[in-house]
């Protein structure tokens, strides 16, 4: 575990001072601060959008920084090398494994709790109103980010990361528009091996509009304490499945 | 003594990605480094150095063939905690300070920050880099990298010290050094295992070496085996000059001119007919040894499959 937590803070270190996460980063600060310049509502009104929308914003840059920090572990280890000064001591592949991703995850959380935070000042800065509530939004994107994050770490164990980038826009999207599609596909009553392979990437395709709460967020009731539980378990879920299929991968990789 | 490393009939091939295609990066490749001893690994290009030294480390599986490091099967984690390894042009993570990049290496390697601390002085000290200093890795030449990269092998104090390309990028007083540093270590009772190009460097600090030639060992042994020619006696001169010295051919095999000297090659039984033929000419005799051929001959001839 020692070596797990070695591997994770210098994740967390190489993170930070990488340009394009910088990037990023301010940009969507930025759009946080500028989105109370957005058409003026009566305040509850307000506050409710604001919240909305800095929740879909955070959303958005929770991906884009999960893709950013993850596909930039194991194909540039393995290309600048740095990979054999560590994997010829005596650390497994698997706690180097898990050690950067826990350093990938801990990354996102870092971040994701500075927004959060963020948001609520802007709110209360703008609107004078108090609105914890955020956090359990940022809750959400932080489980959705992390599956993005896994999904990504375990293609760069056997691909590029020009193929991981795609791949990782690809499984976003999907992600996101599947509910509506292959449910409505599911509806539409299609037959036999059709059905049968709409009815597997249904349930196979992880649901990422499962951490779509920002309406929620923005009327300030959130979820109730049972759905985060269960999303949570379902993040785990694929988290784990993911990381599993990259290791196994990763644990035979000729270096 | 004990084997250090041993590789028994490996091979290892590699597949392409688009086509599948194998191609065979070694082949029925046998080692033996005997412990407390400077070994090197020689080779061409591509010769399939590097994937050795992957392979004594783990870093790759063999496709058939058995190896142990350090009395443990290939790959071990307990073996590679007594294993310092300097990769080729050593990469490092470029934001840290050397003391820093030393502190997260060492507990990487189990040791505890007050040790780390203590072999980091010791160590900077030994490859000449400056302690306390602000200046990050990305900031360093290729030589002061290469220098750290030492300093980071040798952090565990380790019985196997792997090297690739040592003095890459080093002049030759750092060069030099590093030759002082790897001749030290035998002395500490430590086996080095270096792959270099250089030949002159490893004829200089080796006792043994491999040659290998597209995956396959061709020669293996002791330096002063595979170097001395047997038979074959090298007669030096003074006072001579090559011309005048054809004379001695025959019966002695070639003659050469080397800073004012005459260096006479002759079969060891014809020596003192030699010695007599030169003094009658008027040389001075200085010296008669085994003859022994550099390292640098024995290797083209191997590489090139051609007899000098």
């Amino acid at each position: 575990m020692r070596n797990v937590i070695f591997l994770a803070i210098n994740v967390i270190r190489d993170s930070f001072r990488k340009k394009i996460f910088y990037v990023v980063f301010i940009f969507g600060l930025a759009m946080l601060a500028l989105s109370p310049l957005l058409p003026s509502f009566e305040l509850g009104l307000q506050a409710q959008f604001l919240r909305d929308v800095s929740i879909s914003l955070t959303s958005l840059f929770g991906a884009v920084l999960a893709v950013i920090v993850a596909v930039g572990q194991l194909p540039v280890e393995i290309e600048k090398k740095t990979i054999y000064n560590i994997l010829s001591k005596p650390v497994s592949r698997l706690q180097y494994f898990a050690g950067k991703f826990l350093g990938v995850v801990s990354t996102l959380a870092i971040i994701l709790l500075v927004m959060g935070i963020e948001i609520i000042i802007l709110i209360y800065l703008r609107l004078k109103v108090f609105s914890p509530i955020v956090f359990e939004g940022v809750l959400m994107v932080f489980l959705e980010s992390c599956i993005i994050a896994s999904f990504c770490y375990l293609m760069t164990t056997f691909a590029s990361i020009p193929v991981g980038v795609l791949a990782a826009i690809f499984f976003y999207v999907l992600c996101h528009v599947k509910t509506g599609y292959l449910h409505g596909k599911l509806i539409e009553g299609v037959s036999g091996a059709w059905r049968v392979l709409t009815w597997s990437l249904y349930y196979i395709i992880p649901n990422l509009e499962n951490y779509n709460i920002s309406q929620q967020v923005g009327y300030g009731h959130g979820v109730p304490g049972g759905y985060t539980v269960r999303v949570l378990l379902y993040a785990l879920l694929f988290v784990g499945l993911f990381i599993f299929i990259g290791y196994a991968v990763f644990r035979r990789k000729d270096l | 003594m004990a084997s250090a490393v041993s590789l028994e009939n490996i091979r290892k091939t590699y597949k392409s990605h688009m086509l599948r295609i194998k191609r065979t990066a070694i082949e029925n490749l046998s080692l033996d480094v005997r412990e407390n001893e400077i070994f090197g690994l020689l080779g061409p290009n591509g010769a399939g150095k590097t994937t050795t030294l992957k392979i004594i480390l783990g870093l790759v599986a063999p496709n058939s063939g058995t190896g142990h490091v350090l009395g443990k099967p290939l790959g071990s984690k307990s073996a590679r905690s007594r294993i310092g390894f300097l990769p080729e042009q050593p990469y490092f993570y470029g934001f840290m300070t050397a003391e820093k990049a030393l502190m997260f290496y060492g507990h990487l390697a189990g040791l505890d920050a007050n040790t780390i601390r203590k072999r980091s002085e010791e160590l900077l000290n030994l490859v000449g880099l400056p302690q306390g200093s602000h200046l990050t890795l990305e900031k360093y030449s290729k030589g002061m990298l290469q220098r750290f990269g030492i300093a980071q092998a040798l952090l565990n104090d380790p019985d196997l010290i792997i090297m690739d390309e040592p003095s890459s990028g080093l002049d030759p007083v750092g060069q030099k050094e590093i030759r002082d540093i790897i001749i030290s270590l035998k002395d500490l009772g430590k086996t080095v295992f270096l792959s270099s190009h250089q030949l002159s460097e490893v004829e200089s600090v080796c006792d043994s070496v491999s040659i290998i030639n597209r995956g396959t060992t061709v020669r293996q042994g002791y330096l002063d085996d595979l170097l001395e020619v047997k038979g074959v006696s090298l007669i030096t001169f003074a006072g001579a000059n090559e011309r005048a010295a054809e004379a001695l051919v025959p019966p002695a095999k070639r003659v050469r001119e080397e800073n004012g000297r005459i260096s006479v090659e002759v079969d060891s039984e014809k020596i003192y007919e030699i010695i007599s033929m030169g003094r009658d000419l008027g040389f001075e005799l200085q010296s008669v040894t085994p003859f022994r051929k550099s390292l640098e001959d024995l290797f083209i001839e191997i590489v090139r499959g051609e007899k000098i």
